[in-house]
């Protein structure tokens, strides 16, 4: 937050003429919304010794306050929050999501402060998002958050270069988003297609380089695609076989972090739009980074070795299930396998009175699990209402099926002013 | 031989105005826009029933060369921008920030209003024929049948009446890709800074029943933005956020 805080003093002391006279000194929006998650455990979870010590199959809900607009030169997005899970204490917290000041004229543009740093054409997987980072197909999510950062920008008319210094004091984090690093984003307009190329270095992951194309073939028909190789990777993967019982009951050795060479990120998708509001968008995908079916058994398989120690003389329990719950951050992977599949029908009221639905399933190719959402939304002038049901299954073995929530119910509504 | 001397006889005794569609909608056009590269900040409000639904505000840039970058600035719709250049559309929501590539039936599945506040002109993308003289609500006018030179364009086909005596825009039925007439429009003009401009544009929505869109220019400015504005990647940048 100091840093935040840094970075924005430094973009307004940078801000230079540039910056258009019709900047206003204060010129706020407002926003409200609730949103709240009624959570459902599998009852016959492999994991369930270890759920109550995380935060699956609790409900929750959350109420933001956001305000969005610009300050004299600098852009703001502000969350003010307050959530609240079952079984724990509610929790308030101010979040300066972005704080920013754009400067500079002509074709050399600058960035300085905290900024969301978006990137990428698809909808379900986003191979070269490697600076944001964000985590796609929540329900309902809250605000994304900025990157701090200093960037250069070059523009001509149909293409721009941007050279980003991300988290400029940071070395290596917990999170691969708040690793210090640099990258290199270029975009060039080809007649009907985009083009997105980019270059990121860190020392979790060295080089990052990837392209993304976005066409319109048709008036109805987007295509897109995306490709990263990365120098190297890191994963969570269960224990190697054989597992010693040591090993099985330690929760910070629940699962190891295994290193990759130069894996790879493929998306492949498009979306097709009809007159009468509905369309379908379509998307496969590959991530070299995430779990294997395999891990997935291998994990399965673990589980029940703990579970059978409990209640093993010696044994406490309060181990086993302290295992058992740190294995399930298995489930915090970006993709839990590692072929999948998208296919999401949507409808919007083409006659314009608000009403929006869609029927996503998201199949693993890999090993059959899947998660099916269906969603209903409706928009007036300044209140939006959104509402849906996701479940999951697949396979006995399969990440989907292993997951701890059978599903959850959300439902949400923001009002604007 | 007798066929073609009538015929070019006919065309001789077409009054001047039948030669140029494109110079008569010109005309019309300096009654929308003030300069060929302006900004437009304009108010969109929404009737259902003869109630107001909803209002929008956006502030319109236009270039020639059929560029229009609309800043939406309702509360509800803070951060969002569209670009049009051409047949081309991009659009970057606020959530993530990033240009997005979309396709004409996407666009037309957006707000409707976007595509009626954004187009500011008819010369650059219509042409077509004068039919005759009618009168419209006691005005005498040229009656134009216009069509898209091009795609993108949100209605094909454009019915358009103008004053006969100094071509402002008087009324307007827009036609859809199929042929099927959407909207009625019809044109209040006022004097703002001692010109003659339109200050509301109203649609009267024939495909929806009890759907009325009045369109407030509430202010015109020139502004000729420079020419990285209109790539799609600066849409991300705050410059124009105010």
């Amino acid at each position: 937050m100091s840093r935040t805080a840094l970075l924005a003093g430094a973009a307004l002391s940078l801000a230079t003429s540039g910056a258009l006279a019709e900047d206003a000194l204060l010129d706020l929006s407002y926003k409200t919304r609730f949103v709240g998650e009624d959570r459902h455990l599998r009852d016959d979870s492999v994991f369930g010794p270890g759920l109550p010590l995380t935060s699956f199959g609790r409900d929750r809900a959350r109420l933001e306050g956001e305000a969005r607009g610009k300050a004299g030169p600098i852009s703001l997005l502000v969350t003010a929050r307050q959530s609240a899970r079952e079984g724990e204490r509610a929790e308030g917290e101010l979040v300066a999501n972005e704080a920013y000041s754009n400067f500079g004229a002509g074709a050399n543009r600058y960035t300085a402060g905290k900024k969301i740093l978006s990137g990428d054409v698809g909808f379900g997987f986003r191979p070269i998002d490697v600076l944001q980072r964000e985590q796609r197909l929540q329900a309902l999510p809250p605000a994304l958050e900025g990157i701090p950062h200093l960037a250069w920008e070059h523009y001509s008319a149909d293409s721009a270069w941007t050279l980003v210094w991300a988290n400029p004091t940071h070395e290596r984090r917990d999170e691969p988003r708040d690793d210090g690093s640099f990258a290199l984003r270029h975009y060039s307009r080809w007649d009907k297609t985009d083009l997105h190329g980019v270059a990121r270095i860190s020392s979790r992951y060295k080089l990052e380089t990837g392209a993304a194309t976005s066409t319109v073939a048709h008036e109805s028909l987007e295509l897109h695609s995306s490709f990263l190789v990365q120098r190297r990777d890191e994963r969570r993967a269960p224990l190697a076989e054989p597992a010693a019982t040591a090993d099985l009951l330690a929760p910070d050795r629940a699962l190891r972090t295994v290193t990759l060479d130069n894996p790879r990120k493929l998306l492949l998708g498009g979306t097709w739009t009809v007159e009468s509001g509905w369309s379908l968008l379509a998307e496969a995908w590959y991530d070299g980074t995430a779990p294997t079916a395999e891990d997935w058994r291998t994990l399965a398989q673990q589980t029940e070795r703990r579970r059978a120690l409990i209640g093993t003389p010696g044994v406490p329990d309060a181990a086993v299930n302290g295992a058992i719950a740190a294995s399930t951050r298995l489930f915090e992977a970006q993709n839990l396998t590692r072929r999948s599949a998208l296919g999401r029908l949507a409808w919007t009221d083409p006659a314009a009175g608000g009403w929006s639905a869609s029927l996503d399933w998201l199949h693993s190719l890999e090993d059959g699990g899947w998660a099916a959402t269906a969603a209903v939304g409706w928009e007036a002038d300044r209140l939006r209402l959104d509402a849906g049901l996701r479940r999951y299954g697949g396979k006995p073995d399969s990440a989907y099926r292993l997951l701890p929530e059978r599903g959850l119910l959300y439902f949400g509504a923001s009002l604007a002013f | 031989m007798f066929r073609t001397l009538l015929a070019a006889a006919a065309l001789l005794a077409l009054p001047a105005w039948a030669a140029d569609v494109k110079a008569l909608l010109k005309e019309a056009d300096s009654y929308r826009l003030i300069d060929q590269s302006s900004r437009v900040d304009t108010e969109v409000r929404v009737f259902k029933r003869g109630k107001l639904d909803k209002t929008r505000l956006y502030a319109v840039y236009v270039k020639p060369g059929r560029r229009s970058l609309v800043v939406f600035r309702s509360p509800s719709e803070r951060g969002q921008k569209m670009l049009m250049l051409g047949d081309d559309f991009w659009l970057v929501m606020p959530a993530s920030q990033r240009p997005l590539r979309i396709t004409p039936m996407q666009k037309l599945l957006g707000d409707a209003s976007t595509g009626d506040v954004a187009s500011m002109t008819w010369a650059e993308d219509y042409d077509g024929r004068v039919e005759g003289e009618v009168l419209v609500d006691g005005v005498p006018c040229l009656k134009l049948d216009i069509t898209g030179q091009r795609k993108g364009v949100s209605y094909p086909r454009i019915v358009l009446y103008l004053a006969k005596s100094d071509r402002r825009p008087v009324q307007a039925e827009l036609y859809v890709a199929s042929d099927k007439l959407a909207k009625e429009a019809a044109f209040k003009i006022g004097v703002v800074d001692g010109r003659r401009l339109v200050t509301e544009m109203t649609l009267v929505d024939r495909l929806q029943q009890d759907r009325r869109t009045e369109v407030h220019y509430l202010a015109r400015s020139r502004k000729a933005l420079s020419d990285e504005y209109y790539n799609p990647a600066f849409l991300v940048r705050a410059d124009l956020d105010n």
